[in-house]
Order: structure tokens, then C-alpha cells, then sequence
């Protein structure tokens, strides 16, 4: 794991030792490698789980998360350089060292094996994105997101500190590959009902939960668009990668303590999808949509069967792939108008058809298109929730239909129809932007030739 | 002041709180906090105007009583014990008397209330002596008593004070009564460990130190009291915003920054020893403190504050050169990998 580990470490001395015109040229293609690199991670030859040393491993589930969060970096790097590039050098070298150091904490985190080790590196995400959202965001309203953000996932994941020392006592070691070994029933009582709760609550707030959900609005728009890709992509994940690693140990309080999360998750993907077509900021829709897509991831890591979980980490990969690509596209809009409203900029297929390819593929993945790993992941949460209780094909199927309808109205306001006359005279796509799309869309369909490698451990 | 005379006083101080912590005889560690706290007050009073005369006044005051305390409940254990020799407190009364006489000396809830009012009267330097310094003798003497120390009182005063310094904080601007409160909460983190294993008090110290000495040599390097002046510093000196940024983040306790590891591990202590409420409770307040820790770094290092077009001029003017100023930094945020290695404080 060192592999990797190292050359992300080293990206930052990279960066601060590059000459002026080569900043962007050596981190992406620098970052690019270690993504080929942790690629080969991919190869889980058996039924458990690789193990490189005492501190790091990487399973079927991690694996796939690992490859996203490498993947990404190169593309942050790619995006941002429009919006960075009237900046002084010094501030551009610190941008990049800020991604380069919340790669190196996410990836220490995907491959942790200590539970406390990956408590640690939960927290310490969110120093370099707090200063990502606050000092180069765009809008005074930052400040009061990046508080948000700060203080909600802070308030969670402290109690989650003091239950796993407690589970630590209790066990003896908190190291994950020995645990799973160990597991067994959690007696009942009230104080396990608290370690649960405990527990948990970290990771409803991270993933966001839809009564916990505050903060993310405000966050994904408030940030740049690599603190948005991030967020969208990675940082919501390390919500259910932690409740997927965690629920292992705390059965059977899980049988009656999911309850009202349950609901409360059903509810709130409906919810929050309905908020979506009333949208007239487009960062905020895709931001709304985020909640509900992990609503969903909520739903299947809690009623914890093996499809549900397949569908968790499909969605999981699917979601953060598609979200950062809607966001890059949003992204592209704002660098030429400065406005994030919708119908400021109307009827762009005219302009840019080529873009309007890229926004015709992402919305159909978001909407969960066959036959893309969005609906891989999404059938597989609404079977599984379907054999858990019968009623709520219901509510998964409102949400499906709403999914579709926010996501094409996404789409049709921005791209089709007549053009708003005051932009006839923005800049044509860069091929920089196109690549980006291209390489957030080339892995998106490339995994539904080969589902098998996201579909997590349960397979 | 005459530099001789500075020596002479500074060395007083100096010796007073090595008298303090190297004696066995309670009557000399009387002396030596008495010592002491005559030799601060000229340190105090450093700029003679009548805010520092009535901070002095303060503090003389409080500390005195503290001291006065402290006799009595050496008195006390004299009386029982028969014995003049710092081992175990013989006597639940005179224990509980001293615990808050040294509690009145470090600012503890409910004695806390000298602290923002000393700090804010006097000058930065004085104000780094005082709350770094002086903490030291009280907290080497609560160490010593802490097989003893009635538990109740000693936890009911970390909480409260946990509680003070992160309500406290909230509304204020000016820095020295933000850095008092800080200290008052981080106080409270300290004896909050002080019966369970006072080892996580003396590391809980020498991180707090680090970190303020740290925080108070930035403010001296930009000669500012007031979050209004911080927040000019990116005009005069930019690479000293971002210095703030990450000691007042790794005040707050962020991991992975150095000032999380006394937190964790005082919450693996008291989790260790089953009081899961208390560090629960303890490490949501101390979010308060991050909240305006956070605040200030809004102001200073992640905004470009607005300032008017004279103060944009201030590089013109030459900086001071701080020494030990990197080797602090370093400290105060980047030790936590070294965590296993607390085990020399035994």
C-alpha cells in the first residue's frame, strides 16, 4: 500500500518544486500514475481480503472506493485550473497541496485496518476540505458552510471516538481483520443501544442522513468545483464504507435500532428528490440529488442482506462517478456565466452540442439508465428492501420516477429549447472539459461490461 | 525596564516555580509560590498604565487568597499527620482545601473568573508568562496530591470549566481574553485525567504550552490584540496567516494535528476507567472552543479580510524576527505520529 501511499505523499514536494508552467502538467500526470497503480488492487483473487501489513488492506469493498478516490485527483486537478488560473503561483501550489493531502488521508483511510487508525483519518479529511471550501470558494455564504460542515460531521464522529475506545476495552483489539473473526451478539441493554447509536450517528451525519442532511447543500455549493468533486465523489462514501465496516458489529441491535433510520431514509429520498424539481440552482439540485441517492445506500447498508450490500457499494462507485461528472458539468456552465441558475443559461445544446452529449450521458446515468452500474445498483437496493418488507416498493418506485423527472428536467432547461440570447457569446468547450467528461464517463460504461469488481464482498 | 533588574526579576520567577516543584517541604513549596507571585507582579505591570495596575491588583489578590488557602490546608495535614513531608494528603479536609486553593491559582471553574481580566490588562509578553508559565507550579503540586484529591470536586471543576471556556470565548474579539479562555477549558481537560493517570495531565501541559506559546508569539509578530488586527496580517506577513491557521486548528484539537493527541488520549483514559458519559460530554464541549477558534481563522488566514487602503501599506514597515518560532510550530501540529513515545513522561 506504500505504493501508493508514498507518490501521493510526494505529489505535494512535486508541486511546491515545479516550475510555474509545469504545476498542472506533473501533478495530473503524476496523479494519473498512482491511479494506474492502485488499478491493479482491483485483482481480489479470493474470497477474503488482501492484507499488505498490520496497518493497511484493501477488500473487495475498499478496492473499488480506493480506485475512485485515486481516479479523481487527476480530474480535480484538471478542472480546476480555469477558475485558478488567474491566481499567484503560491496559491495555486497550495490548492494543489490541499488536494494532494486529502488524497493521502482518504486513501490511509480506505485501507486502514485499525478502526481508531481510520477514526483518525475520517477526522482529518476534514481540515484540508474545510480549507478548500472556505479560502477559494466563491460566495460569503462559505464561511457559514464550511461551519456547517465542520461542526455537523464534528458532533456525529465524537461519539463514535468514544465507542470504539469502548468497544476497544471490551475486545481487545480493534483492528478489523481480527474482528471479524471475533464477532459476536452484542448483549442487550441500554448502554449498547447508546454504543450503537454512537456508532452510527457519525456516519448518518457524513452520508447525510435526510434529518442530517444541513450541511451538504451548503457545502457542495459553496465549494470550488474540486471541493464539490470530492465531497460529491469521496467524502460522502467514507460515510458508508464506515457503516458497512462497522454493522458488522453491532448485531442483533441492528434488527430493531434500524428502524426509525429506515424511515426516516425512505422518507427523506422522496423528499429530497421532490426538492429537486424545485431547484433553481443547479449545484443545489445536484446536491439535493446526492442525499437521495445515498438515502438509498442508507436503506440497503441497514437492512443488511448480501444483495443489499452489492447494491450499496454499486451505488456507492456509480453515484460518486456520476455526481462528480454532473458537478464538472455545472461547473463548465458556471465558468462562462458566473450564475449558478438554471435557466440563466438555457438551450446550450445549440451552442455546444458536444457538452450536450456529456450532459445527455450523465443524466441518463443519473436517472439510472440501464444498463450502467446506476441501475445495477439501484435494482439491487429495491429487491433487496422489497424482501424486507413489501410496502416499500412503493415508496422506492416514487422515488425512482422522480429521480427521472428532476433529472430530465435537469437536462431539458439547460440544454434544450431556444437559447438565452446574452449567451451567444461564451467560449467553446475545451478540450480540457471534454477529456474530464470523457474520462469520468469512459469508467462509468466500461463498468457495466464487468460489474462483478464493485460489487463488494458479498458477491 | 532596566535589563538588570529584568534579569533579577525574571530569575525570581524562574526560581520560585523550580522551588515550587522541587521541594518535599510543604512550607518551602508555600515559599516558593509566594516568591513567585511577588516576582510576577512587576512582570505584570511592565506597562504602567492603570489597566495593568488593576490586573496586577487581581491578581495579587487571587493568588494571595489561594496561597493563604493552601496554608491552611497544610496546616491541616500538619495537624493530622504530624509531618511536614509532600507524599499523600492525610485528611479528606485539608485535601479538599487544597485542591481548591490550586484550583483558585489555575483558573478553574468557579475561580475563573480573574483569568480574562488579568490576561486582557496586561502586555502580550506578560500575558504568554502568565498563562504558560504560571501554570506550571500549581499543576506540578496537584500531580504530586493526586492519590489523593477528592474526585467529585476535582471532575465537577474540570467540567464546569470545560464549559466556562467554551461559553466564555464566544463573544469575545480581543485575543488575550480568547487565549485566557482557552486556557481556562484547557485547564479543565487537565485535571479532568488528574486522578485516572496524571502522566496525560503533564503530556495535556506540554501540548498546551507548546500551543500557546505558540499563539503568542504569533500575536507579538504582528503586534496584535484585537481580532480586527489579526486580521491585517495577510497584508503585512502572508505566511504567518497560515501559521495560525494551523496552530488555532490544532488548538481546537483537529486531528491529525498535535493538539487532538491529549484529547484522545484523555478520552481513552476515562473510557478506559467506564465514565463514557463524561468524555462524551467533554469532547462535544470542547467544540465550542473550536468554534471560535475557527471564527478567528475565518477572519485572519481563509478570508482576505477587508481593511482599508493605509493598513494594506503595513509590509513597509520591518518585522520582528521571533526565534524558536519554527521549532514550535512543528510542534504544536505535526507531533501526533509521535504519540507512542509519551511513555518517557512516566
Amino acid at each position: 500500500m506504500l505504493k501508493i501511499i508514498i507518490p501521493t505523499i510526494m505529489l505535494m514536494p512535486l508541486t511546491w518544486l515545479s516550475k510555474k508552467n509545469m504545476i498542472w502538467i506533473n501533478t495530473t500526470t503524476y496523479s494519473l500514475l498512482i491511479s494506474l497503480i492502485s488499478l491493479s488492487l482491483l485483482n481480489q483473487p479470493n474470497n477474503n481480503s488482501l492484507n499488505f501489513s498490520l496497518m493497511f488492506f484493501s477488500d473487495p469493498l475498499s478496492a473499488p472506493l480506493l480506485v475512485l478516490t485515486t481516479w479523481l485527483l487527476p480530474l480535480m486537478l484538471m478542472a480546476s485550473q480555469h477558475h485558478l488560473s488567474k491566481e499567484p503561483l503560491i496559491r495555486k501550489k497550495l490548492y494543489i497541496t490541499m488536494l494532494a493531502m486529502l488524497q493521502t488521508f482518504l486513501i490511509m483511510t480506505f485501507t486502514a485496518t485499525e478502526l481508531i487508525s481510520f477514526f483518525f483519518l475520517f477526522e482529518a479529511t476534514l481540515v484540508p476540505t474545510l480549507i478548500i471550501i472556505t479560502r477559494w470558494g466563491n460566495q460569503t455564504e462559505r464561511l457559514n458552510a464550511g461551519l456547517y460542515f465542520l461542526f455537523y460531521t464534528l458532533v456525529g464522529s465524537l461519539p463514535l471516538l468514544v465507542a470504539l475506545i469502548s468497544i476497544q476495552n471490551l475486545t481487545g483489539s480493534l483492528n478489523f481483520l481480527l474482528i471479524q473473526y471475533w464477532n459476536q451478539a452484542l448483549p442487550d441493554s441500554w448502554s449498547n443501544i447508546f454504543l450503537w447509536l454512537a456508532c452510527m450517528m457519525a456516519f448518518m451525519v457524513k452520508m447525510p442522513m435526510y434529518g442530517l442532511h444541513l450541511w451538504l447543500p451548503k457545502a457542495h455549493v459553496e465549494a470550488p468545483i474540486a471541493g464539490s468533486m470530492v465531497l460529491a465523489a469521496i467524502l460522502l462514501k467514507l460515510g458508508g464504507y464506515g457503516m458497512l465496516r462497522i454493522t458488522m458489529m453491532l448485531n442483533p441491535q441492528t434488527n430493531f435500532m434500524a428502524y426509525p433510520f429506515l424511515m426516516l431514509s425512505l422518507w427523506g429520498m422522496i423528499m429530497t428528490s421532490s426538492i429537486c424539481l424545485r431547484q433553481t440552482d443547479l449545484k443545489s439540485l445536484i446536491a439535493y440529488s446526492s442525499v437521495s441517492h445515498m438515502a438509498l445506500v442508507i436503506v440497503a447498508v441497514l437492512i443488511q442482506t448480501p444483495w443489499s450490500y452489492m447494491g450499496a457499494t454499486a451505488l456507492m462507485i456509480a453515484h460518486g462517478l456520476t455526481s462528480s461528472m454532473l458537478f464538472c458539468l455545472a461547473n463548465s456552465n458556471y465558468e462562462r456565466t458566473h450564475s449558478r441558475t438554471m435557466i440563466l443559461a438555457r438551450g446550450l445544446q445549440t451552442l455546444l452540442p458536444l457538452m450536450a452529449a456529456w450532459w445527455l450521458l450523465a443524466s441518463l446515468t443519473n436517472l439510472a439508465l440501464p444498463p450502467s452500474i446506476n441501475l445495477i445498483g439501484e435494482l439491487f437496493v429495491v429487491m433487496s428492501s422489497f424482501s424486507w418488507s413489501n410496502i416499500t416498493i412503493i415508496l422506492m418506485g416514487a422515488n425512482i420516477t422522480i429521480t427521472a423527472l428532476y433529472s430530465l428536467y435537469m437536462l431539458i432547461t439547460t440544454q434544450r429549447g431556444k437559447y438565452t440570447h446574452h449567451i451567444n457569446s461564451i467560449k467553446p468547450s475545451f478540450t480540457r472539459e471534454n477529456a474530464l467528461m470523457a474520462l469520468h464517463m469512459t469508467p462509468l460504461l466500461l463498468l457495466s461490461l464487468n460489474p462483478k469488481i464493485i460489487l463488494g464482498f458479498t458477491y | 525596564m532596566n535589563p538588570l533588574i529584568l534579569t533579577i526579576i525574571l530569575m525570581t520567577v524562574f526560581l520560585g516555580t523550580m522551588i515550587v516543584m522541587a521541594s518535599s517541604h510543604w512550607l518551602m513549596i508555600w515559599i516558593g509560590f509566594e516568591m513567585n507571585l511577588l516576582a510576577i507582579i512587576p512582570i505584570l505591570m511592565k506597562k504602567y498604565n492603570p489597566r495593568a495596575m488593576e490586573a496586577s491588583t487581581k491578581y495579587f489578590l487571587t493568588q494571595a487568597t489561594a496561597s493563604m488557602l493552601l496554608m491552611m490546608a497544610i496546616i491541616i495535614n500538619l495537624m493530622h499527620s504530624g509531618q511536614w513531608t509532600i507524599t499523600k494528603v492525610f485528611n479528606p479536609t485539608a485535601s479538599i482545601i487544597m485542591t481548591l486553593a490550586l484550583a483558585m491559582k489555575l483558573g478553574l471553574t468557579p475561580f475563573h473568573f480573574w483569568v480574562p481580566e488579568v490576561t486582557q490588562g496586561i502586555s502580550l509578553t506578560s500575558g504568554l508568562i502568565l498563562l504558560t508559565w504560571q501554570k506550571l507550579a500549581p499543576m506540578s503540586i496537584l500531580y504530586q496530591i493526586s492519590p489523593s484529591i477528592n474526585l467529585n470536586i476535582l471532575l465537577t471543576m474540570a467540567v464546569l470549566s470545560i464549559l466556562v471556556g467554551g461559553w466564555g470565548g464566544l463573544n469575545q474579539t480581543q485575543l488575550r481574553k480568547i487565549m485566557a479562555y482557552s486556557s481556562i477549558a484547557h485547564m479543565g481537560w487537565m485535571t479532568a485525567i488528574l486522578v485516572y493517570n496524571p502522566t496525560l495531565t503533564m503530556l495535556n501541559m506540554l501540548i498546551y504550552i507548546m500551543m500557546t506559546l505558540t499563539m503568542f508569539m504569533l500575536f507579538i509578530h504582528s503586534s496584535s490584540t484585537t481580532t480586527l488586527s489579526l486580521s491585517h496580517t495577510w497584508n503585512k506577513a502572508p505566511l504567518i496567516t497560515t501559521l495560525i491557521l494551523i496552530t488555532l486548528l490544532s488548538m481546537g484539537g483537529l486531528p491529525p494535528l498535535s493538539g487532538f493527541m491529549p484529547k484522545w488520549m484523555i478520552i481513552q483514559e476515562l473510557t478506559k476507567n467506564s465514565s463514557i458519559i463524561l468524555p462524551t460530554l467533554m469532547a462535544i464541549m470542547a467544540l465550542l472552543n473550536l468554534y471560535f477558534y475557527t471564527r478567528l481563522t475565518y477572519s485572519t488566514s481563509l478570508t482576505m479580510f477587508p481593511s482599508t487602503n493605509n493598513m494594506k501599506m503595513k509590509w513597509q514597515f520591518e518585522t520582528k524576527q521571533i526565534t524558536l518560532l519554527p521549532p514550535l510550530i512543528i510542534a504544536s501540529s505535526l507531533l501526533l505520529p509521535l504519540t507512542p513515545m509519551l511513555s518517557i513522561l512516566d
